[in-house]
């Protein structure tokens, strides 16, 4: 089946022809035997469905994740006043357990880098509760889904790269030689993870124009 | 845009309201004041029919184009 439309792009308003639409060799069909009963085993979207319970879920989630942002964060304020003589962590690398004085600026850095990550991950949650309410009332393309999910993006983008940046950090300067320094090729993932949620905000926005456009139509 | 819908004038001539005329169509009010103050983006064939033939009229009795300086259709610049 073909991805792409002959023109592109479409022009605003312009309706997707049925015919690239549909695929030039149908599916085999043990294929579409197969995959008949996958098309709605269970309803999506709206009031009871599975959106609703991973709504209940996200929201169960969410709350963890905003505790465990506040202690972090509690304890982050905690450790600029807590006196620091005497503690040594061990660091185990592949060349064996290894002492290593725990600084305050270590100390700080690890509790800064933890309580960020956290609430990253808190702030993506609470833009996916949100998406997740609209699903639930069967309203998926809100115009503010749009903002949500470039929020969820960026978010993501910034926690990834600072995951890979506080890693080469550490690495480089707080642990030399204990920690393998990070490599490009592990910022592939969130890089196309970043990229799909992107590109899923634009497919929501033309989603949100169509059903603005559906509105005006009387 | 240019397209202007006279509902008003030809609810006034048949001496009908909004509201029972709603009813009879069968688009609710609101829908139908969205008609009237030109908020519309596009108006169904059905709808059309209905409203022409409740008002007993023709879609030129309802619809006027009135070329001016903004008739541009500004679709971005609403987005």
């Amino acid at each position: 089946m073909r991805l792409l439309p002959p023109r592109h792009p479409l022009k605003r308003g312009e309706a997707l022809s049925p015919k690239w639409l549909t695929p030039k060799w149908p599916a085999p069909r043990w294929l579409r035997a197969m995959t008949a009963p996958l098309k709605a085993p269970f309803r999506a979207l709206g009031p009871g469905s599975v959106s609703s319970v991973l709504k209940v879920a996200l929201d169960v989630a969410y709350i963890l994740l905003w505790l465990i942002t506040g202690l972090l964060l509690l304890l982050l304020v905690a450790a600029v006043f807590i006196p620091l003589d005497n503690v040594n962590i061990t660091v185990s690398g592949e060349s064996g357990g290894r002492q290593l004085p725990l600084t305050r600026m270590l100390l700080l850095f690890g509790l800064g880098a933890a309580t960020a990550y956290f609430g990253g991950f808190m702030l993506i949650l609470r833009s996916l509760r949100r998406i997740f309410r609209t699903l639930t009332m069967g309203d998926p393309f809100h115009p503010d889904n749009v903002r949500r999910l470039r929020q969820i993006g960026l978010t993501l983008a910034v926690v990834t790269g600072g995951v890979w940046l506080a890693q080469g950090f550490v690495a480089a300067r707080l642990a030399p030689g204990v920690m393998d320094p990070q490599g490009l090729g592990e910022l592939l993932t969130p890089i196309f993870s970043v990229l799909i949620v992107f590109v899923l905000a634009e497919v929501f926005r033309e989603g949100a124009r169509l059903r603005r456009e559906s509105e005006l139509t009387i | 845009m240019a397209i202007r819908v006279q509902l008003d004038r030809v609810l006034v001539e048949r001496r009908m309201s909004l509201t029972e005329l709603a009813d009879r169509v069968g688009v609710t009010v609101a829908n139908l004041s969205i008609l009237k103050t030109g908020k519309a983006r596009a108006v169904r064939f059905s709808t059309l029919d209905a409203l022409c033939r409740e008002l007993d009229c023709q879609p030129g009795d309802l619809l006027v184009h009135e070329p001016g300086p903004g008739d541009a259709f500004d679709d971005d610049a609403e987005a």
